[in-house]
């Protein structure tokens, strides 16, 4: 098998001392985001983009992916320990982590957490090994109208599915979209909306971009409402589990993974919902469902598994196909084509070295994670002292350092401030982000591809549905847009087809 | 199972008397129509492209574009007076319901902008001491003498880091020769 | 009034049980003041509900009238100073943690501030060595 052959160059590759130093500091770095509150993988990442001029790229990657997995691991802390979740993807760890907690069950809480996400994150690398390449090597045979729809697709899929309102996440997509088209145009040489400046030949820098909206417009908008009573921290030990608790967690654990994996590799999917999933489906499995509401540990087992699970399905499409399905992804993204490199289909084809060392760095990333994790909990609990002006003040520090350090020139700063303030706007007024930043990644692709398409058909539009996948691409994707309409004519909402189980548990759980 | 299925559709829209309308999205509105106008403007200037297997040529994505965002702001514009809202976003550090803090945005924003005058005459390590320093003090941090130390750390940490790490070299401005 | 800046920990129960104490002696009330800064996600000293609770039993059982405050956002010195700054306040009660010159620097001391500009006395108590 070639694929085993290169996972173990990749392993070799990943287990030098250079890049080992960096996946240590990638898991770290991500631990600490993913249990501070309002800090999260994404925006380090953007913060962390510039190391990419002058770093190679398999170190640079195999530190992103640290902080990715790391972030999901720190959550969990927060969660437990503090009953706010550090991510929003821990939020259902909060309901019966810190009742846990309460009950004097942190360090099993916190155990349970760490090894079901070492299992998921490993189980989950596995997959991610097996199927990125086979899509890969599927989609490379596609032609570029098959292309485009897929990358159609996603556009439509981030913006339609994701999020409360379509309206709002269009008007996302198509600020992104507009920001992508700066620059010179590919085929005529003109160039496009680059008000006579220069610099902006070469587009807007999306390092500078991500930045901006990432990091500085959340630290603007957090800034105009930080928060003022500190929570509730409970102490605890070592984390460790009894044999019950083992015996207890070890199918949740299976169970979150096969949730979690698949909505990861959705382009829709994110991770809150198979969390979801995870904790009603052990409910309803339990053998101790009065325990739930209390301090159940399947009801930790299951859902951080999920969402560790969740995490590496989100690397199956951005490896195989280069889309993004969330917005850690999308700023890995940012990073490969500030390489230079052309994420897609081929991404496994022209990078291999890279691409499995990335991979096999995972799966050492999840064993370190899990090694410094459970002996250092309290640690990280203790991180949570830190004074939020000094963690702002320092994210605004790092962005201008960033952004700046890109081209030493202060346009960049001007082109932060301008797109920061975006970002708090966007987050004012309930703009989705990652059609945005997909729009602004996608956008210029899927010009190339069309008018290239177009180019290869001959200028004629219909060579566009000439292959089965785009055609099929384009009917799930009429589907996808009409199902809402079709839904509301049977009067129902999205939602309340999810709700309706847990609202009946609870209506029983009154009248009982 | 029908029963709370019925019920669940009323709940999730509850009828208000009063419409809470926020007006202030009417900001995203203008930037859009801005943004919209300019790509159409734009689009309007380019020259055809001139290879004939290229039907769409330069000019069609950005007009497309710019219809677009038109479009979606005349929409945006009617949804806003019948009750339309943006969910602010409720990050995990975020109390959503508190009203903003527009005076810390503006002062930090103010710092940025001087940030971005004085840096290249002045040099990254002050410019970049008083920003934090500064940020930190308008984030409600009242040690100032700790601000502006730790803002001095990370500015001289910085400077030498990515000269002899990464080979960038910040600008030494006024400290140029000292440093 | 004695006012008793409390800190959840050894030396703010130092501070809560020397205070009490004193108001016993003078045969006036006590205001005990538990301040954040609000600045952290979690502060240690900062009571929470169930040390609230604690701190309250204490209070109703010690024989003198008590009030109870815990201001959010400003600094504990100057909550204690605009404390001291009300007509009837008489006395400030305050856990004393030595901090050396270079913690001092970095961290602040509460302590130093309180003790060098409150203009009514103030009385530093340590916990017992025990």
């Amino acid at each position: 098998m070639e694929n085993f052959d290169w996972l173990l160059q990749g392993f070799a590759e990943a287990a030098t001392p250079m890049n080992l130093m960096y996946a240590v500091i990638g898991v770290l770095l991500g631990t600490a985001v993913g249990v501070l509150p309002g800090i999260g993988p994404a925006m380090t990442v953007a913060l962390l983009l510039p190391i990419t001029y002058n770093v190679s790229p398999s170190a640079a990657f195999i530190m992103f992916a640290g902080i990715f997995y790391g972030g999901m691991y720190g959550g969990s802390t927060t969660s437990i320990l503090l009953n706010t979740p550090g991510e929003s993807s821990s939020v259902i760890t909060a309901i019966e982590g810190n009742k846990m907690a309460k009950a004097g069950r942190a360090a099993q809480a916190l155990a349970t957490a760490a090894i079901g996400s070492f299992v998921a994150g490993t189980i989950g690398t596995i997959l991610l090994a097996a199927f990125a390449p086979a899509i890969s090597r599927f989609a490379v045979t596609l032609g570029a109208p098959s292309y485009l729809a897929i990358m159609l697709f996603a556009l439509v899929a981030v913006t339609a599915v994701l999020g409360s309102s379509k309206l709002r996440g269009a008007i996302s997509l198509v600020l992104g979209l507009s920001i992508g088209i700066v620059g010179i145009d590919f085929l005529t040489g003109q160039p496009r909306a680059t008000f006579g400046i220069p610099q902006l030949a070469d587009g807007i820098d999306i390092v500078v971009i991500a930045v901006a909206i990432f990091a500085l417009g959340e630290a603007l908008w957090v800034a105009a409402h930080l928060r003022r009573k500190p929570a509730d921290v409970i102490p605890v030990g070592r984390p460790w589990m009894g044999r019950d608790d083992w015996r207890r967690s070890w199918k949740p654990w299976l169970r979150g993974t096969a949730f979690g994996f698949p909505f990861g590799a959705l382009p829709a999917g994110g991770a809150e919902l198979p969390t979801f999933l995870s904790y009603i489906t052990e409910k309803k499995l339990s053998k101790h469902p009065e325990e739930f509401g209390k301090g159940a540990i399947e009801g930790v087992a299951g859902p951080e598994a999920a969402n560790n699970a969740s995490a590496a399905g989100t690397l199956v499409p951005m490896l195989s196909l280069g889309l993004p399905t969330n917005a850690t992804a999308a700023v890995m993204l940012t990073a490969f084509v500030s390489y230079g490199i052309q994420p897609g289909p081929t991404l496994f084809e022209k990078e291999p070295l890279l691409i499995w060392t990335l991979i096999a760095s995972l799966f050492i990333g999840n064993f370190l994670l899990l090694v410094l994790n459970l002996p250092l909990a309290p640690l990280w609990a203790k991180l949570l002292r830190t004074p939020r002006p000094y963690l702002y003040a320092g994210i605004l520090f790092f962005a201008t350092l960033g952004a700046f350090a890109v081209n030493i020139q202060p346009l960049d700063l001007a082109l932060l401030l301008i797109f920061g303030l975006l970002g708090l706007m966007m987050r004012r007024f309930g703009l989705p982000v990652l059609p945005l930043i997909i729009g602004v990644i996608l956008g210029p692709r899927i010009e190339r591809q069309l008018r290239q398409s177009l180019q290869l058909g001959g200028g004629d539009w219909s060579s566009l549905f000439t292959e089965p996948v785009a055609i099929i691409t384009y009917v799930c994707m009429a589907i996808l847009l009409l199902i809402p309409l079709v839904l509301r004519l049977l009067h129902r909402d999205e939602e309340s087809l999810l709700i309706v189980e847990d609202d009946k548990d609870q209506r029983e759980k009154a009248q009982a | 199972m029908s029963a709370p299925e019925q019920d669940l559709p009323e709940a999730e829209q509850p009828e208000t008397p009063e419409r809470d309308v926020d007006y202030a999205q009417y900001l995203v509105v203008a930037v859009l129509a801005l943004v919209g106008g300019f790509l159409v403007y734009s689009a309007m200037t380019l020259s055809e492209g001139f290879a004939k297997v290229d039907p769409v040529g330069p000019k069609f994505f950005p007009m497309v574009l710019g219809v677009a965002a038109l479009v979606l702001a005349a929409i945006l514009a009617i949804a806003i007076p019948r009750g339309s809202k943006g969910e602010a976003d409720a990050g995990e550090d975020v109390d959503p319901n508190a009203p903003g803090d527009w005076r810390t945005v503006g002062l930090l924003i103010a710092l940025f902008v001087a940030m971005i005058v004085l840096v290249n005459p002045v040099g990254w390590v002050i410019t970049s001491t008083f920003f934090f320093g500064g940020a930190a003090t308008i984030l409600g941090s009242k040690h100032y003498v700790r601000n502006f130390v730790i803002g001095l750390i990370l500015a001289l940490a910085s400077f030498y880091a990515f000269y002899s790490g990464l080979g960038i070299p910040l600008p030494a401005g006024i400290l140029d020769g000292i440093l | 009034m004695i006012v008793i800046g409390y800190t959840a920990d050894t030396f703010g129960k130092a501070a809560l049980d020397a205070g009490i104490a004193e108001a016993r002696v003078r045969d006036t009330d006590v205001l005990v003041i538990n301040s954040t800064a609000g600045d952290s996600y979690v502060d240690a000293a900062f009571a929470q509900p169930a040390q609230v609770r604690d701190v309250r039993a204490r209070l109703s059982t010690c024989g003198v009238p008590f009030e109870l405050e815990q201001p959010v956002g400003v600094y504990a010195a100057d909550a204690l100073l605009e404390a001291m700054s009300r007509p009837e306040a008489e006395l400030l009660v305050i856990g004393l943690k030595h901090r050396n010159p270079v913690g001092k620097l970095l961290l602040g001391s509460v302590s130093q501030q309180v003790l060098l500009e409150c203009p009514k006395p103030v009385l530093a108590v340590k916990p017992d060595e025990a």
